[in-house]
């Protein structure tokens, strides 16, 4: 963990000794002797919070600030003035330049330190709130809030992203011969960076679908394309992702895919949960990498299931991981299930000591019922910012 | 949480990856391999007889070092894949690009 950086600017050398011994019990502590001195302190290594003085040599603490507020990366540094009790004027003034508090000399140690904790906490509580807001837009994005209605089919769709955030997407489109092509994927890292690259890319991929209606999509071919994209982008430059392309055709039943690195879907019926292994490597490693794409059938009765590596890497009661394995048995138990993503999700939930998932997590159930009057989707996502 | 390395030839680095390699210690991860790239090492064997822990960001990092060391025709491979990290490596078919080897000394061997 990082430890809070405390910048105490102070002249008289026992104060500023004194002050950085009380501080350093909950933070590290850098001591200046005048605004001079501080400043080049701050250009050294930018603190999370300024206890400085008023009245010293060579640069005074007003001007301090001032020159802090000069400048956009220091302007929001949390600042708090050491002032004398009688000085109405040196508040005031203090006010003015927006500084965040005052201490009156001679102070008590204890009130320093209790305001100095409530200023780092109420700074560390906005940015997570600021991180987690941005995260959800992001997330919101990644995600469609409708599914298409065909006949013969349900489709399940159940995204949960996770306070970290990971980078997981899901897109689909239909194409005007009657196909769909679905793109499930995972940007790799974790946290807001993720989540970013993984709506720069999602943008990229529905571009270039786009680009190529006129053709028949290929899942092979636009992985290529992904994989070329990840190795020549400075911007994308160790950005590794995997997906899952596919061209489902809900008249001929099919889906032709084609897997990078992808948590391995499986194929589902009453009896049974089998992996589709056919898969290759994940984009972004080396332009050597081919991609070849598959075709399989779909049954009646029958449930193609995709998932993001959220689930696989859950960890289970007896210390080892979901895997492979436990996804199979899951979906399969799920199978009959009204919903069945969202039984698959909680069922992998429960069978973890954790209340939450780690990271982000997605599960796309596609069912093809024997009844060609069925036609039902239903999404399973956090809608609210609070949720 | 930092990690070991040994320098075994003029080109080769062994990194004890230790029992954990995941989002909490990629960077540090990062920050230890790849200085060692522009001082002239271009292959890495990756020691993981102690790895516990491989997740995606950890993988991440281990793939950004394959993409520094191949601008160089370097190499990576792994040395003692423990069964966590062979889960991982299997899932993303990455064992076409990492060779994997029973020893360090066997990988040497084969990089030498």
């Amino acid at each position: 963990m990082d430890e809070r950086l405390i910048l105490v600017v102070e002249d008289d050398a026992t104060l500023r000794e004194l002050l950085s011994y009380r501080l350093e019990t909950h933070c590290t502590v850098v001591t200046a002797v005048d605004g001079v001195d501080a400043l080049e302190k701050i250009e050294a290594r930018r603190p999370d919070l300024i206890v400085s003085d008023v009245m010293m040599p060579r640069m005074d603490g007003f001007t301090l600030l001032d020159e802090l507020q000069k400048q956009k990366d220091t302007r929001a540094i949390p600042f708090i003035f050491l002032t004398a009790r009688t000085d109405e004027d040196a508040r005031l003034t203090g006010m003015r330049l927006g500084v965040d508090d005052f201490i009156t000399k001679p102070f008590d140690m204890k009130q320093l330190v209790s305001r100095t904790k409530r200023l780092l906490e109420r700074v560390e509580v906005f940015s997570n709130r600021l991180d987690t807001q941005l995260g959800h837009d992001f997330s919101q994005r990644l995600m469609p809030t409708t599914l298409p209605k065909v006949s013969s089919y349900e489709l399940f769709v159940r995204y949960e992203p996770s306070q970290q955030g990971g980078g997981d997407l899901l897109d689909w489109h239909q194409l005007d011969d009657g196909r769909y092509f679905v793109a499930i994927g995972d940007v790799m890292g974790k946290g807001l960076q993720a989540k970013f690259y993984a709506y720069s890319f999602l943008s990229y991929v529905r571009a270039s679908l786009r680009a190529r209606l006129t053709d028949t999509p290929r899942p092979a071919d636009m992985m290529a394309h992904i994989n070329t994209l990840l190795l020549s982008d400075q911007v994308l430059t160790d950005t590794f992702a995997s997906f899952l392309l596919l061209v489902w055709n809900p008249d001929a039943h099919t889906i032709t895919f084609a897997n990078a690195g992808h948590c391995r879907p499986l194929l589902v019926d009453a009896d049974a949960a089998h992996l589709v292994t056919d898969s290759d490597l994940i984009l972004g490693l080396t332009d050597e990498a081919t991609f070849e794409q598959h075709t399989l059938e779909l049954e009646p009765n029958t449930a193609f299931v995709a998932y993001t590596d959220g689930l696989l890497e859950q960890p289970t009661a007896d210390g080892d991981t979901l895997g492979e394995d436990g996804i199979r048995r899951l979906a399969q138990n799920a199978f009959s299930a009204h919903l069945p993503a969202d039984a698959l999700w909680e069922a992998a939930l429960d069978a973890s000591p954790a209340s939450t998932y780690n990271d982000d997590t997605l599960i796309f159930w596609l069912t093809r019922t024997a009844d060609p009057s069925t036609a039902f989707t239903h999404v399973s996502a956090p809608t609210d910012a609070e949720a | 949480m930092s990690f070991s390395t040994q320098s075994v030839s003029d080109d080769t680095l062994v990194v004890h990856v230790g029992e954990t390699l995941d989002f909490r210690n990629a960077d540090t991860f990062k920050e230890t391999v790849h200085p060692p790239i522009d001082a002239g090492k271009h292959q890495f064997i990756l020691d993981f007889s102690d790895t516990d822990v491989l997740d995606s960001s950890g993988l991440g990092a281990i793939f950004s070092l394959y993409r520094r060391v191949a601008a160089h025709d370097g190499t990576v491979v792994f040395a003692n894949t423990s069964e966590p990290v062979r889960v991982v490596v299997e899932l993303t078919r990455t064992y076409k690009v990492f060779p994997q080897y029973d020893s360090v000394e066997a990988a040497q061997a084969e990089l030498t």
